[in-house]
């Protein structure tokens, strides 16, 4: 008897949290476990000990090894853009799709709506599961001069893009520039360099990459949010039960507001007449524009690759048409 | 009556040559000021530059030299209401302050480990707050630290192309190199913080290019140390044909541990937990604790050191925290587990005795 006692002792010291589930996660950061997005995936890992899941956090800076890593099982879950955690569950990483969520109002919709118990089955696609989905800023067009202010413009123009982002290269192709493959680590110094003449990103990356520099006096940021980028946790399906599962979808919502005070401080940080206002004639153009996109990209038409969801499409173009009625695409023949 | 007039007007007249004196005294002082303020300033800023800083840079006891910071960095940085700023002390003054505010936070931060450990998720989240507000502080008091010493060598970080300072001292190459790599732990407390202080992220790579106005072999590698980490977290910053980063943080620790101070050290300690390399986390901190017997610090810098000892110890102490619930016990300073070299000690048998 006494030697069981000592024996359950001891290891209640080696291991005081026995009953939690221990689970890995590979976390993708530009800066690593400094970064705001390793941060606050801490904090969700520690919501999460709450609901008997004890998470280990690995950062990773390059996000291609991350995705490497869980794809070999040295984690059970990742946590990544969605422009990358897209091959998982096309429904969630469809959240991106160009010009499909044209405020953070509508992400909040959008994101609220994920998070409900009745999306769950919707989480869960090809042996992945989403665990959770956090905003990391829309992305905007930042350009060397301010003159490329319609899309018409862009016709001709080098724009460093991400040669594993499918439906930037279409888009690039569709406004007839010229894609400059590129990744994370270094389309800010082709575009600071002038070997490009446009580059997408995050408000965050104006001062943290200095694209600023790229601007110079005469570019600017285009005032118009081209895709919802979003951090998106996925796991292996075995990993959690479809209840912790849950709630770790929930605890994720939960901290919508705290990466929204993030991105807007960010957003705000760059001084006003970087910003390039566009008419809103442009913008209800530029909506049409982006919703064939999306359209051709949904189908595979015209030589589209088939990058997104029909579900996700459809829900996004509800959010929209609740947010904006009068739109014209909300009483058109084929809508999303 | 009228002669009482008049004999004010004569007082009036004899005390005239002393108020245009005081008052050329206050033209000359700076206008409205105090003459005596301005020049308690002046011999203030001029003592704590010439004889307090290079005293507390001698100092081993780096918890009494944060206090010296928060305790007189508002009386010193005061006088720049009446003198110019004193920019290169009131640097130094509140990186200290900076430093002592950072050790709440790690105290708090460990707090947060423990209680994680024990699975008390309350006290976890109450710790991690609290550690959060602290790096929030401590980034703000990192980031004017920052921008004082750039502004006391008139130096633009941001300038295009990039100018170095002149930097006529040993002093002021220190200042200015410390208040780089102030800036840069400004971006992780911030980060840590959960982005509450707002501390521009483009300090870093104005580090990179700033670090190279310091010569590297005579500062320990410290300035090629910085430009790693940069490297590291922004890999564009990258010169073509560059070495490895990691093998030039290497190359600064070995360096720093021959010039006398470990500076080099703490920051391949935070790039190792930055970038998830265990391994090279456990070499430095056991190098760290190898050179012990071997270094030779630097007696004018002895504060560079300890400081770095602080980083090293609290790092050892997260990664114990983490994974046995407690710091690193003394005598395992320099490992990463518990566990004992028992494969040489010898032992006999009980044969026969039982």
């Amino acid at each position: 008897m006494i030697r069981k006692t000592l024996a359950a002792l001891s290891l209640a010291a080696v291991a005081p949290l026995a009953s939690a589930q221990t689970a890995t996660m590979c976390v993708f950061d530009v800066i690593g476990a400094n970064g705001d997005v390793y941060n606050m995936v801490k904090d969700f890992a520690l919501e999460m000990k709450t609901h008997g899941v004890d998470f280990k956090l690995k950062p990773y800076t390059d996000e291609g090894v991350a995705i490497g890593d869980f794809n070999s099982g040295q984690c059970d879950a990742v946590a990544a853009l969605d422009i990358r955690t897209r091959p998982f569950n096309r429904f969630t990483g469809s959240v991106s799709a160009v010009g499909a969520l044209p405020t953070y109002k509508d992400l909040e919709t959008l994101l609220a709506t994920l998070a409900q118990p009745k999306a769950a089955p919707l989480m869960k696609e090809n042996g992945y599961e989403v665990l959770g989905i956090v905003p990391a800023g829309a992305g905007y067009l930042f350009v060397n001069d301010r003159e490329i202010d319609t899309a018409a413009e862009l016709a001709g123009k080098r724009i460093a893009t991400l040669d594993y982002q499918k439906d930037a290269i279409r888009m690039v192709n569709y406004v007839k520039a010229t894609v400059v493959p590129s990744d994370i680590t270094n389309f800010a110094g082709k575009f600071n360099n002038g070997s490009v003449d446009t580059a997408y990103a995050p408000a965050f990356a104006y001062e943290a990459l200095e694209l600023y520099k790229g601007i110079g006096a005469k570019g600017g940021i285009v005032d118009y949010p081209l895709a919802q980028l979003t951090v998106q946790i996925i796991a292996r399906d075995e990993v959690l039960d479809d209840d912790v599962a849950q709630k770790a979808r929930e605890v994720a919502w939960g901290m919508f507001p705290q990466a929204m005070n993030m991105i807007s401080d960010l957003e705000e940080a760059i001084p006003d007449d970087k910003w390039i206002r566009i008419p809103e004639n442009d913008i209800v153009g530029y909506q049409e524009m982006f919703r064939e996109n999306r359209l051709e990209m949904r189908d595979g038409a015209n030589g589209a690759p088939v990058v997104y969801s029909p579900k996700m499409l459809s829900l996004m173009s509800k959010i929209r048409c609740s947010s904006n009625p009068g739109a014209s695409e909300c009483t058109a023949d084929n809508r999303e | 009556m009228i002669a009482s007039r008049l004999n004010r007007t004569n007082g009036f007249s004899a005390r005239l040559p002393k108020l245009i004196a005081a008052g050329l005294v206050l033209v000359l002082s700076g206008c409205t000021v105090n003459p005596i303020y301005h020049t308690t300033g002046v011999v203030l800023a001029g003592y704590a530059e010439t004889e307090a800083t290079p005293y507390v840079l001698q100092m081993t006891d780096t918890k009494m030299a944060c206090s010296l910071g928060e305790g007189l960095d508002p009386l010193v940085y005061s006088f720049s209401r009446v003198i110019d700023a004193p920019d290169s002390t009131g640097s130094l003054l509140m990186l200290l302050s900076g430093n002592c505010m950072e050790y709440r936070a790690w105290e708090a931060e460990l707090d947060y480990l423990r209680a994680d450990y024990s699975g008390d998720v309350p006290a976890a989240k109450d710790a991690r707050e609290v550690s959060k507000r602290l790096y929030a502080q401590t980034a703000t008091r990192r980031y004017e630290a920052f921008r004082r010493a750039m502004a006391a060598y008139d130096f633009d970080p941001a300038a295009e192309p990039m100018e170095c300072p002149f930097l006529f001292t040993e002093q002021d190459e220190i200042t200015f190199l410390v208040g780089l790599l102030t800036g840069m732990q400004a971006i992780v407390n911030d980060a840590n913080s959960g982005a509450m202080a707002g501390v521009p992220r483009n300090i870093a790579p104005q580090a990179e290019r700033a670090a190279q106005c310091v010569d590297n072999e005579k500062w320990g590698g410290l300035p090629n140390a910085v430009r790693a980490l940069v490297w590291l977290l922004l890999p564009d910053t990258r010169p073509a044909l560059s070495p490895d980063p990691w093998e030039v943080l290497q190359n600064s620790a070995d360096l720093g541990v021959k010039t006398g101070f470990r500076t080099s050290h703490a920051l391949q300690v935070v790039a190792a937990e930055t970038f998830g390399r265990p391994d090279v986390l456990a070499d430095s901190i056991a190098h760290f604790v190898a050179a012990e017997d071997q270094i030779d610090i630097l007696e004018d810098y002895v504060l560079l050191d300890e400081a770095a000892r602080t980083v090293v110890t609290f790092s050892s102490d997260k990664h114990w925290t983490k994974n046995y619930g407690h710091r690193t016990p003394g005598r395992f300073m320099g490992k990463m587990s518990p566990e004992r070299d028992t494969s040489n000690i010898e032992t006999m048998s009980l044969d026969g005795l039982l």
